[in-house]
Order: structure tokens, then C-alpha cells, then sequence
């Protein structure tokens, strides 16, 4: 599950690199359906606090989330760079996570990739699945599966 | 033949003829005498026969078949229907289902012969007829008698003229040693070219000799002028056996029947026809009678032929009246329902739009576009009401098996009871009543195995021996109530008690403070059961948590009422329909909710003096009638507004006989909204949030579940 990442015909795979805090995270070019700048966001009550709530996408109802909430940093600050980018999974259908900033595209080859290990106790490291190498910058690589198993089973 | 294209007719139309079935057999073990059921079950049991032959599934055509034969010496009066014969009859349709859910799967009727159940039929219908049969042997009767034995497939070859120069060719034939076979074919109703599988028979024996004689006349046949058989007669040096495997090889071909014959049987044969016709003149008389109509074609005036083929079609099942119907796969409903939905929306934002560019301009232009706006919100909730409609279906099809079910329950449980139903009509969208049965079954069987006593403890507390469990459906606002009731024990909330503080649910001191409700809330638990002894009926604990979280997925709930002693009913309550509900906008500190117009009673203005505290909780006294007050800011966790206005905006809410008043900040109008999910990501356990739509300006309202708040 948690290498479930597609794989280019060379082996190489395109991630959409963004800004979380002062970290860059790279998100599977292949999960990513949409990115939408900032809009309103209509509160739901009574749900895991890290919901921000649901937009209005083209008439569909999306869910939004905060990765800075899930992953404790403080809480998200809107700018005009922030962004929702909208994660599809084919049997789970669409969910927005808030991100501060869209850098680039990058295409990182598999020895651009190290893998990293999974720590059960850092809830944090539980979304990462490796670390690319971009030049000289290093990038975290969400794994898109784990951010939303979790979302699911709390 | 590729039969796969109609399997799925045929799964559909089998389901119906087992339920008729199943309904006109519960009827006639009541009432043994009543002819309608008997032709009624026997007409069902001939197209489940012949629909199965033209699928090919041979073993449930053999099942059929027998049945049939049984139903065949009821009509004609030589068994009486008895409480075993029932039984059987209950085995072939459980068996007949079984080969159904077979095909379903696989498309294959699997291998099961239901040897056994085959049997049995036979030894009844051994024991039934066996007696008569002797005194029915007169000797001109026999060819009459095997003829009754299938009626539908009379050997119509009989009935033939020959010309003369047809009687030639016989003659000749059999001088050179050929034999003469009479054939008699049936094609199926559903044929819709009878012609071409004419043909196509001919074809397939010619290959074996020759044809002398048809009836109809061989252009008849090809111009279709016929009804749904034709005979012939050839001559070949084949078996006879192999001529009719060919014919009956053909597609569409119902039945083949034919024998040997010869040519002075041939000509004597003609002569018996006289009195066969007279026979056939008589018989046809009585039987319409006993149908009182005379829908017949005229007896006296027909010729032989068509006078013959009268009662052979009387037999064959009943054409449905055409019943202007179109089946149509659930999805394209769908689709079109979420366009509707998308029009509605698009229709919303034109209202919002001619609702804020209304200050700027009086102009008649203004007026015209809104005129224009209102016409369309009148086509788009035509449009949305016909397109529910077209979704909904009569909860009779879920409900439909349920007597028969209590039936056998009776027996295995050996209590005796009845199920009453009322509301059968009451229609629901289709993906409710499909997911219903389920729960609805478990609540039916829960009554009938924990609910009601049996007959001695029922006599002695001055119940009729007999059990009654209620099935009610009707409608309710928005809702679709369904109740279940029995005149039972009802439910013993002491031992309810217990059995939670012997699992270590709760303590004795908390039991003590527990409301009734809360108690029979333990029966909803998971793996709580307070059947003493697990039984095939039920007591396994898996239960009514499943049916709780079932009606819940629904959108709807269950509640229980029960008076120990007396009985218990469940009441399930379902949302009419799942995708587009008039609602109330109300806007409770900036935030925009919708609140479902079916549940809402009234809306009242109140100053904060009338609100009065009870039990510490905030109520409002109105019309005689203490209501429970909610704030809406507060449950649903909003910024606290630290200074109380001056009056306040209540709205009423019911659910069943309970209400509760909703403090909003604004009220905003009446909409009509499309429900969308919130999606699977978001754990919206409390359910007070029961969706989202999408309002006219882009912007997203939640939709409150005031049910929950109960």
C-alpha cells in the first residue's frame, strides 16, 4: 500500500511540489485531479477537528482538509498563494487538502528517490513515504493512500 | 439460441410468477374451492414451465412441469388442496427459487434435480387421481383422457381434413412402407415470428421425408395466419422420435407432439371428429360459465378448427393486458435525476440573480425576466416531482413475500399468528424499498419468535390463541412510517436491565436511572440478544443493530413502543426521497443551514421571558403544549453570541408525536435543494448533519437532520 505510487514508463514519476509551513511536499502528480485557489469554506460541525469543512466544486460537494491540523503544525494561514488541491482517489472519491503555496512540477527519477522508514509513533512521518531529491532541495513525498486511510478510520 | 440477452426478463418475470405463486397458494389453503386462485396458479405455473424451456434450464422446466401437472388434476377437480400438498408446493417454489438465484449468478439453473421434491409431487398426485382414473377409462374417453393429461398441446393433427389427393399420397406412402406420422407444433406467445419458426420446422424434418397435408394451409402458415400452433402430416422412414427432437430443436418452439399413425385410423379418426367437436362445443360452453364472460369467439358459428382451438387457448397463460409500461435500467433514472438536479441548481442561481438585480431596475423587463423565472421554477419542480415519481414503486413488491414468510414460521416456530398488511401501496424511492426487505423481514421474525407467546401462554392470559402481527405503511410529511406490531409479550425492560448489567453494559445504580427508552436502546446494541436459546429464526445477536444501521444508512430511523404484556411495535421511518427535498434556509450566525420543510410544524417569534426551565432545560410553553428549545448555535458549536436579541426565532420541529423548537438567528426563505454527501472522508458520527447542497450563489448550506435531535 504504501509504495503504491505510479510509475512512469521510464521509471520516473512527475510529483506537484508544494509549500506546507517552511517544508516542501511532493504529492503523486497521479492522484492530483484538481488545484483550486482559495474559496470559501462552509464549517461542518461536529466532525474530526481537522476538517476544514466542504466547497462547492463545479456543483460537487468536496471535503476539505487541513494537513497543517492533521500533521499538529499551526494552523493554516490564508494568503493569496494558498491553495486546495483535490486528491482523487478512483474508489474514494474526491478530497481537498489546504496548501500555502504550489511551487512546480518535478519529474524525480527512482535514484532520485530515498525511501524513508516508517516510524508508527511519529504520526507525522506517517504521510511520508521518501524523500526526492530535486537538485539541491530536498522534498518530502506524501503518501496519498496513508493521508486518507487515516482520514477514514478516525 | 443466445438466450443470455433475455436472461434478465426472464429473472424479473420468474420472480413474478413465483410471488403470484406464492400469494394464490396462501389463498387457496384458505380457501381450497376457489377456481379464480387454481387457474390463476395454474396459468403462472405454465409460463414459469415454458419460460424455463426456452431458456433451456431443463431441470427447472421438469420442476415446473410436474407442478403443473399437480395444479392440472386440482382445476379439473380430481385433488382436493390439503395442507401437505401445500407444504409441497412451498418445497418446488423454494426449489424453483433456488435454480433462480442459481441463474442469477452463474446463468446456469446448477445441478441440483430436486429428485425428492419430484417425488413427492408425483405420490400426491398418484394418491389424489389415482382412484378416478380407473372409471375415466371408457374406451372412446382415452384418446380424450391423454389429451386432459396436457391439455394445452391438444394433438391438433387430429382434427385434419385430408383431400383427396392428399389421402393418395398417404395411401401410397404407406404401401411402400413409410410411415405416416401426425405432428402437432406449438410455438410460444412471445414468437414473434411464428412464420419463419414455421418454416424453419418444415425445414428440419423435410430433411426426413415429405410433408402430405398441413392445417393451417402451408400459404397460411407462411402468411402467419395463425394462431400459435399448425400440424402436419409426413410421411418417413424415420423414427418418429427424431423428427420431433429436430422440430423441437427449433428456437421458440414451445411444444412438439405428435404419433405414428395409419392411414385407416386416419380416415376413421375423421369420423370421431364429429363427436369430438361437440365435445369440445360443451366443454367450451361450461368453461364459460365458469368464467362469466364471454370474451370466447362465438361457439356455434366457428369452424372446426377455431372451435377446437378455444379451449387449447384457454389453457395457455392469459395474455397480460397490455400494460403500457417501459423497463428502464435504475442508472439512466439516475442520470437523469442528477440532471434535474443540476437544472434545479442552475434554476436556483437564476432566482438569486433576479433576487439581487431587483433594487437597480422596476422596468417591465424586470418584471418579464421574473415572470420568466417563475415559470421555469413551476417546469423545474414539474420536471423534479414526475421524475420522483418515475423513481418510486410500491413497497408491495418487499412486502409481498412477508405472509408466506410468517406461514412457515408458524409452523417451524408452532405458534400460531397472522400477518396483517395495510399500506402495501404506499410508494418509496426505489433504492429504499430495494435495501428495505432485509430490515423489514428481521422485525417481522423478531415478533413472530420473541414477540408473541405461544397459544397456552396466550390462553391463559386472555389473548386470542391466535398471534397478530400488524405490517402498517403510510405516509408521513416527508417521511414514510412502516410499522411493525405484535399483540405479544412486549418487551420485559427488567430483564433487558439485567442482561446489560450482567454483560457489564452499565452498573446496577445506573440501571436504576435509566428511562425505558434508554433500556430498549440495548436491544439495538451489537451482539446483544435476549433470546434464552439460539434458534434458526433468530437469537443470534445479529440483529436489530444491523437493522438500525441499515433503516440509518437509509436516512431513516427506528423506534420501538412496547407495553410488557401487551405487545411491541417498531417503527420505522424512512425519508421519501433521497436526493431533493423542499426546505427552510435559515442562517444561524452567518452560517447558512437548510432545515427539511416536512418535519417543520410551525415557526413562532418569542421573547426570552416566555422561555421556562424544566428539569434545567430550556422549554417554551405554546398552545398548550411544552416544547423542548434547541439552540442552534450552541449544538452546533458556533461562535457564542454573548448578547440575547430581543426575540428570538423559534421553528417547531416534529417527529412522530414529539416536537422541539430550533432557535435560528434568520430565517431565509423556502428552497428547493438538491441533498449531496458529505462524502466518505468526513466521521460525521453525530448524523445532525445529514448532507450539503449547493445554493444558487455557488455558496454550500448544510442540510440539519432535526430527527437526530429527538
Amino acid at each position: 500500500m504504501a509504495n503504491n505510487v505510479s510509475i512512469a514508463e521510464n521509471g520516473r514519476k512527475q510529483f506537484i511540489v508544494v509549500k506546507i509551513g517552511s517544508e516542501q511536499y511532493g504529492i503523486d502528480i497521479s492522484y492530483v485531479d484538481n488545484i483550486v485557489r482559495m474559496q470559501k469554506i462552509t464549517r461542518v460541525p461536529k466532525v474530526q477537528p481537522y476538517f476544514k469543512g466542504i466547497i462547492n466544486l463545479r456543483g460537487e460537494i468536496v471535503p476539505v482538509m487541513s494537513i497543517r491540523t492533521k500533521m499538529d503544525l499551526e494552523p493554516d494561514e490564508f494568503t493569496d498563494v494558498t491553495r486546495i488541491i483535490i486528491l482523487k482517489l478512483e474508489e474514494h472519491g474526491v478530497l481537498g487538502i489546504v496548501v500555502d503555496e504550489v511551487k512546480e512540477v518535478v519529474t524525480l527519477a527512482p535514484d532520485e528517490i530515498e525511501k524513508v522508514s516508517y516510524d508508527a509513533k511519529n504520526s507525522k512521518s506517517n504521510f511520508i513515504n521518501g524523500v526526492g531529491k530535486n537538485g539541491e532541495e530536498l522534498i518530502s513525498l506524501f503518501d496519498t493512500n496513508s493521508i486518507i486511510d487515516e482520514t477514514e478510520a478516525v | 439460441m443466445d438466450v443470455s440477452q433475455y436472461l434478465e426478463i426472464f429473472i424479473d418475470e420468474t420472480n413474478g410468477h413465483l410471488q403470484i405463486l406464492s400469494d394464490c397458494i396462501m389463498t387457496l389453503e384458505k380457501e381450497p374451492e376457489n377456481m379464480d386462485m387454481i387457474n390463476e396458479i395454474f396459468r403462472a405455473a405454465h409460463s414459469l414451465k415454458g419460460m424455463a424451456g426456452t431458456m433451456g434450464f431443463k431441470r427447472m422446466q421438469r420442476l415446473t412441469h410436474d407442478m403443473e401437472n399437480v395444479f392440472q388434476e386440482v382445476r379439473s377437480g380430481n385433488m382436493s388442496v390439503t395442507s401437505s400438498l401445500v407444504d409441497v408446493l412451498f418445497q418446488c417454489l423454494d426449489a424453483i427459487e433456488a435454480y433462480l438465484d442459481n441463474v442469477k449468478e452463474s446463468s446456469d439453473e446448477g445441478t441440483d434435480d430436486n429428485e425428492a421434491i419430484i417425488k413427492e409431487l408425483n405420490e400426491i398426485l398418484a394418491a389424489g387421481t389415482g382412484n378416478e382414473t380407473e372409471e375415466e377409462k371408457k374406451p372412446e374417453q382415452t384418446e380424450e383422457k391423454k389429451a386432459d393429461g396436457d391439455e394445452k398441446y391438444p394433438k391438433k393433427y387430429l382434427e385434419m381434413e385430408f383431400p383427396e389427393k392428399a389421402k393418395e399420397e398417404l395411401r401410397e406412402a404407406e404401401k411402400k412402407g413409410m410411415n405416416i406420422y401426425g405432428l402437432s407444433v406449438f410455438i410460444q406467445e412471445e414468437c414473434l415470428l411464428k412464420a419463419a419458426r414455421a418454416f424453419l420446422v418444415f425445414k428440419a424434418v423435410e430433411d426426413f421425408g415429405n410433408i402430405i397435408v398441413y392445417n393451417p394451409s402451408s400459404q397460411d402458415i407462411e402468411d402467419e395466419k395463425f394462431d400459435f400452433d399448425f400440424s402436419f402430416y409426413m410421411v418417413s422412414n424415420e423414427d418418429l422420435e427424431k423428427i420431433m427432437e429436430v422440430a423441437q430443436a427449433v428456437s421458440e418452439i414451445e411444444k412438439v407432439i405428435g404419433e405414428k399413425t395409419t392411414y385407416s385410423e386416419l380416415t376413421a379418426a375423421a369420423e370421431k371428429r364429429e363427436v369430438a367437436e361437440a365435445k369440445a362445443a360443451a366443454k367450451k360452453d361450461s368453461e364459460k360459465k365458469a368464467e362469466e364472460k364471454g370474451t370466447a369467439p362465438a361457439a356455434a358459428s366457428a369452424s372446426a378448427p377455431a372451435a377446437q382451438a378455444a379451449p387449447a387457448k384457454k389453457s395457455t397463460p392469459g395474455k397480460p393486458v397490455t400494460n403500457r409500461t417501459v423497463r428502464v435500467d435504475i442508472e439512466k433514472l439516475d442520470a437523469l435525476m442528477n440532471q434535474v438536479s443540476e437544472l434545479i441548481i442552475a434554476k436556483n442561481s437564476l432566482v438569486s440573480i433576479g433576487a439581487t438585480s431587483d433594487g437597480n431596475s422596476g422596468s417591465a423587463n424586470s418584471q418579464a425576466f421574473h415572470e420568466q423565472i417563475e415559470y421555469l421554477e413551476r417546469i423545474t419542480t414539474g420536471l423534479h416531482e414526475s421524475v420522483m415519481k418515475v423513481r418510486m414503486v410500491p413497497i408491495e413488491s418487499v412486502v409481498q413475500k412477508f405472509p408466506r414468510m410468517i406461514r412457515d414460521l408458524s409452523k417451524k416456530l408452532d405458534k400460531k399468528m397472522e400477518l396483517h398488511m395495510t399500506g402495501e401501496d404506499t410508494e418509496l424511492d426505489r433504492t429504499v424499498v430495494d435495501q428495505i426487505g432485509d430490515p423489514l423481514q428481521h422485525l417481522l421474525r423478531n415478533s413472530a419468535d420473541h414477540g408473541l407467546e405461544n397459544a397456552e401462554l396466550r390462553r391463559k392470559r386472555g389473548k386470542p390463541e391466535v398471534g397478530t402481527i400488524h405490517l402498517n405503511a403510510f405516509q408521513e410529511g416527508n417521511n414514510v412510517i412502516i410499522e411493525v406490531s405484535d399483540d405479544g409479550n412486549g418487551i420485559d425492560t427488567e430483564s433487558v436491565k439485567n442482561k446489560a448489567i450482567e454483560r457489564g453494559l452499565i452498573t446496577p445504580e445506573q440501571g436504576a436511572a435509566l428511562s425505558q427508552k434508554e433500556i430498549i436502546d440495548f436491544l439495538f446494541m451489537p451482539s446483544f440478544s435476549m433470546a434464552k436459546k439460539i434458534s434458526d429464526v433468530s437469537g443470534r445477536g445479529v440483529g436489530l443493530d444491523v437493522v438500525k444501521s441499515n433503516i440509518e444508512a437509509l436516512g431513516g430511523d427506528v423506534e420501538v413502543k412496547s407495553v410488557l404484556g401487551e405487545g411491541s411495535k417498531f417503527i420505522v421511518r424512512l425519508p421519501l426521497t433521497l436526493a431533493i427535498i423542499q426546505a427552510l434556509m435559515v442562517e444561524v450566525r452567518g452560517e447558512k443551514y437548510a432545515i427539511s420543510l416536512g418535519s417543520i410544524e410551525t415557526i413562532e417569534e418569542i421573547v426570552p421571558d416566555e422561555i421556562k426551565f424544566v428539569q434545567a432545560k430550556e422549554v417554551i410553553h405554546i398552545r398548550g403544549m411544552v416544547i423542548p428549545l434547541v439552540r442552534l448555535d450552541q449544538l452546533l458549536d458556533c461562535e457564542p453570541n454573548d448578547k440575547e436579541r430581543e426575540s428570538l426565532t423559534v421553528i417547531i420541529v416534529r417527529k412522530g408525536d414529539k416536537f422541539a423548537g430550533l432557535i435560528v438567528d434568520e430565517l431565509d426563505g423556502q428552497q428547493e435543494i438538491v441533498i449531496k454527501s458529505l462524502g466518505k472522508y468526513i466521521n460525521n458520527s453525530t448524523k445532525i448533519i445529514s448532507g450539503a447542497t449547493v445554493l444558487g450563489d455557488g455558496e454550500v448550506a448544510l442540510i440539519l437532520d432535526v430527527n437526530t435531535l429527538f
